[in-house]
């Protein structure tokens, strides 16, 4: 890194110096003082920017294209000299800077050109600097006129056939076609990248609408130099706003590229933020978007036991498929997956970023994938208690339609036989026969009505045949004490209708035992999908939650179906019992 | 007298058809499901339908969707309903929406052939059967102040038959007691509960029923 800075500094210096050459060279070929020296302003400007992008991201190659850029433009001046060697090699270096300024705009930011239409651009440009110069070179001799070097004649070292006419072809070919066809070419490419870019990549692209914009006035700048005879009174105006725009191009891009360097200091920051408070699943993600300057950029943590990515609540994901639109990092430690993020493409032209990030995020991201994986193994906790209770349910009505359909119409089918044996017997067998028919079946009736009393404190046929209104109803009619009842007649789930049935019932059981109520009121209401019951009394009040009152079953039950059970209960002012129980499922 | 059975359990209903056979009803059809049941009625026209609340295939209260349907279909038909459990709110919710020739009683009331038979012929008439342990929640309710405990013994016994859905003469025949005492027994009902006194049997069932629901 300190050579490095070093070699920074030194390739600084000789350009500050090359810069002073190049500046006196223009003078000398009778350039205006202000002209020289914006001209070799903006070459300063790009080894500048490209010296600071180098030594800031290394890896990039940014820094070396806009680095090569101003020194090339630095280079093309000395095609001023009337030594014939100099003249010969630097006049090769003619365009060559404005194509590495086309090819880094292009590599801007990853410093990588992207796309097969840009790549072949970046060639074109190169082919043309390189193949028009070095054609001119081979046909110059001292009688043709070279644009934009009038006055003293040049020797071309390379000269094998002289053709004058040839010479100005060329020249103005290749002004055009760079000029004309590339440079619009460019211009389409940099629109169609801007157009097509997701949000956040727009963010860092917009240093390219500058490079559009400056391109543009350099080539109208160039064809009206070299076409218009007459120079237009614009013409020193188009001169400075292109110089403007030249100088302002590297600073931009460089700028572009330090918002990177910006977000990895974010990244910093990150470090500190989850230092703070607790790594939640959630915060995490937050803080990772905002460092990362990705709002979209979602995270998901690998569960190594399930084998699976669950999202930030806990709930198993599939992470989508890397396309334009979304990009997917995995984030491992060790060798081992910690966590996914899927994010904006953009991010990809940063690898170090999400790297760094993810590094910083790394004690973070481990705890929050604790986090995620007890969430998950609480959401399985959940399901199977819930799980546990319809089960309970379900037993509980079989057990009770088994008795329905089975016992109890057996009975009632044996005792009606036995009634209709004991109608035919009548005066045939005298009393003895009829007396034991008739007790039998009072005896059989007798049981049917005590299976019919299990059977409803197992699950209550009401519940089953008319809902909630119609147990409730029927439980009410029964008690002790008068009861005001105000129920839906939805129908409800089944485990729903249960759970809120056996909650009035125990808070009713309640009422009457503990509370010493003149009077209670059942309301229950299906509400924003969710069924909320109250239970009401006028007692004593003083009820508490696990003191055997039989609340605490109440509220597990509620609780296994993902519901609240609430209890006020001050001392003298009564009881109110709320059961809210989420109906879907 | 016509009568289609609907009964899912086929010992029961065999037991059924065999008790309304020998006491001299026609049993036309006997089916297991509610659908088989609105058939039945549709081809037949029985006068009289006897159906368990609870059939396949869900269980619930099939039985009693299809009545609601058959007396739309047949204003005239008698519905008796039997369940395994009686319910006075559901009751009164049936009984609102099918007022007349409608009955509602435990499967246990076929045990008393008679009685039962009475009724069967009732609801075929037009009239009303309604259990006795629907009438007896209905009484039992608490309230503030419950007229019916200023009733006598004897009033709240004429009182819970009346509810049953008897005529005065049901009444004589259940109590053992003289057309006219039973209906000064009526009278005074009616005085102490403030009800308008009902001509028709099933309208007077009604109107006890209304005062009891209140």
């Amino acid at each position: 890194m300190r050579s490095l800075t070093f070699a920074a500094a030194l390739v600084g210096a000789s350009t500050l110096v090359l810069g002073v050459a190049v500046y006196r060279v223009q003078v000398d070929n009778h350039s205006p003082h202000a002209w020289a020296a914006a001209t070799v302003a903006v070459a300063w400007a790009f080894v500048l920017a490209g010296l600071v992008a180098w030594l800031r991201r290394p890896a990039n190659r940014m820094g070396p294209l806009m680095l090569a850029a101003g020194l090339a433009l630095l280079a093309r001046q000395f095609r001023y000299s009337d030594d014939a060697l100099v003249f010969t090699v630097f006049f090769l270096f003619g365009e060559l800077g404005y194509a590495l300024i086309g090819h880094s705009i292009l590599a801007y930011p990853s410093g990588r050109v992207n796309g097969r239409g840009a790549r072949l651009l970046v060639r074109a440009g190169y082919a043309t600097v390189i193949v028009f110069p070095l054609a001119v070179l081979l046909l110059h001799d001292r009688t043709s006129t070279l644009i934009e070097l009038p006055g003293v004649p040049r020797r071309s070292l390379l000269v094998v056939h002289p053709d004058p006419h040839a010479v100005e072809v060329l020249q103005k070919t290749q002004i055009v076609f760079f000029y004309g066809v590339l440079a619009s070419l460019f211009v389409a490419v940099i629109v169609q990248r801007l157009v097509r870019a997701t949000p956040r990549a727009r963010r860092m692209l917009a240093p390219l609408l500058l490079a559009a914009v400056a391109l543009a006035l350099r080539a109208v700048y160039e064809c009206a130099h070299v076409f218009v005879d007459q120079q237009p009174l614009a013409y020193p105006y188009l001169f400075w706003w292109q110089i403007a725009a030249g100088i302002a191009l590297p600073l931009a891009l460089l700028a572009g590229m330090l918002r990177s360097r910006l977000a990895r200091a974010g990244v910093g920051r990150l470090v500190l933020e989850l230092d703070r408070a607790p790594a939640t699943p959630r915060r995490v993600r937050d803080a990772l978007a905002r460092s990362l300057y990705d709002p979209s950029l979602e995270l998901f943590f690998w569960l190594p036991e399930q084998a699976e990515f669950v999202d930030d609540s806990g709930v198993v994901a599939t992470l989508p498929a890397d396309d334009r639109r979304r990009a997917v990092t995995t984030l491992d430690h060790d060798g081992v997956t910690v966590a996914a993020l899927v994010h904006d493409p953009s991010l990809l032209d940063e690898p170090e970023l999400v790297e760094s990030a993810g590094a910083a995020a790394r004690l973070a991201l481990e705890n929050a994938q604790l986090h995620a994986e007890a969430r998950a193994q609480l959401q399985q906790v959940r399901d199977s208690r819930r799980r546990i209770v319809s089960a309970a349910d379900e037993e509980r009505r079989r057990i009770e339609r088994n008795l329905h359909d089975g016992a109890q119409q057996r009975l009632l089918s044996l005792a009606l036989r036995l009634r209709s044996a004991q109608r035919r017997s009548n005066g045939d067998e005298g009393g003895a026969i009829d007396e034991l028919l008739a007790a039998s079946v009072d005896e059989l009736q007798g049981i049917v009505e005590e299976l019919r009393t299990l059977a409803r404190g197992l699950h209550p046929t009401m519940l089953t045949e008319y809902g909630l209104a119609g147990a409730l109803g029927a439980l009410t009619s029964k008690a002790p004490i008068p009861v005001k009842l105000d129920v839906c007649q939805d129908r409800l789930p089944a485990e729903v209708e249960a759970a809120g049935y056996y909650v009035a019932c125990e808070a009713l059981n309640n009422v009457v035992k503990h509370a010493g109520a003149d009077g209670a009121s059942i309301s229950a209401r299906h509400d924003r999908d969710a069924l909320v019951l109250e239970i009401t009394d006028d007692g004593i009040g003083g009820a508490v939650v696990g003191d055997g009152t039989g609340l605490q079953g109440m509220a597990d039950r509620v609780e296994a179906l993902g519901g609240r059970l609430r209890v006020e209960s001050p001392a003298g002012s009564g009881t109110r019992v709320v059961a809210e129980i989420p109906c879907a499922s | 007298m016509r009568v289609v059975i609907a009964e899912d359990s086929p010992l029961f209903r065999e037991g059924l058809a065999h008790v309304l056979g020998e006491n001299g009803f026609e049993v036309v059809a006997e089916v297991g499901d509610a659908a088989a049941l609105k058939h039945a009625v549709h081809e037949l026209e029985p006068e009289v339908a006897i159906v368990d609340v609870r059939m396949p295939p869900s269980q619930t209260d099939e039985g009693a969707r299809a009545a609601v349907e058959i007396r739309a279909e047949r204003p005239g038909i008698g519905l008796l309903l039997l369940s395994q459990v009686v319910e006075a709110q559901y009751a009164l919710k049936l009984l609102s929406e099918q007022p007349e020739g409608f009955g509602y009683l435990l499967k246990d009331r076929v045990l008393d052939i008679d009685d039962f038979v009475q009724s069967v012929n009732r609801v075929a008439g037009g009239g009303t059967a309604i259990d006795p342990e629907v009438v007896g929640q209905l009484l039992g309710r608490r309230r503030v102040h419950n007229p019916v405990d200023d009733l006598t013994g004897r009033e709240r016994e004429v009182l819970a038959l009346m509810a049953e859905g008897r005529s005065n003469h049901g009444i004589c025949e259940k109590l053992f007691l003289s057309p006219k005492t039973v209906e000064s027994h009526v009278h005074n009902i009616f005085s102490k509960l403030d009800i308008t006194a009902a001509p028709d049997d099933h309208r007077r069932v009604l109107a006890v029923l209304t005062y009891l629901r209140a």
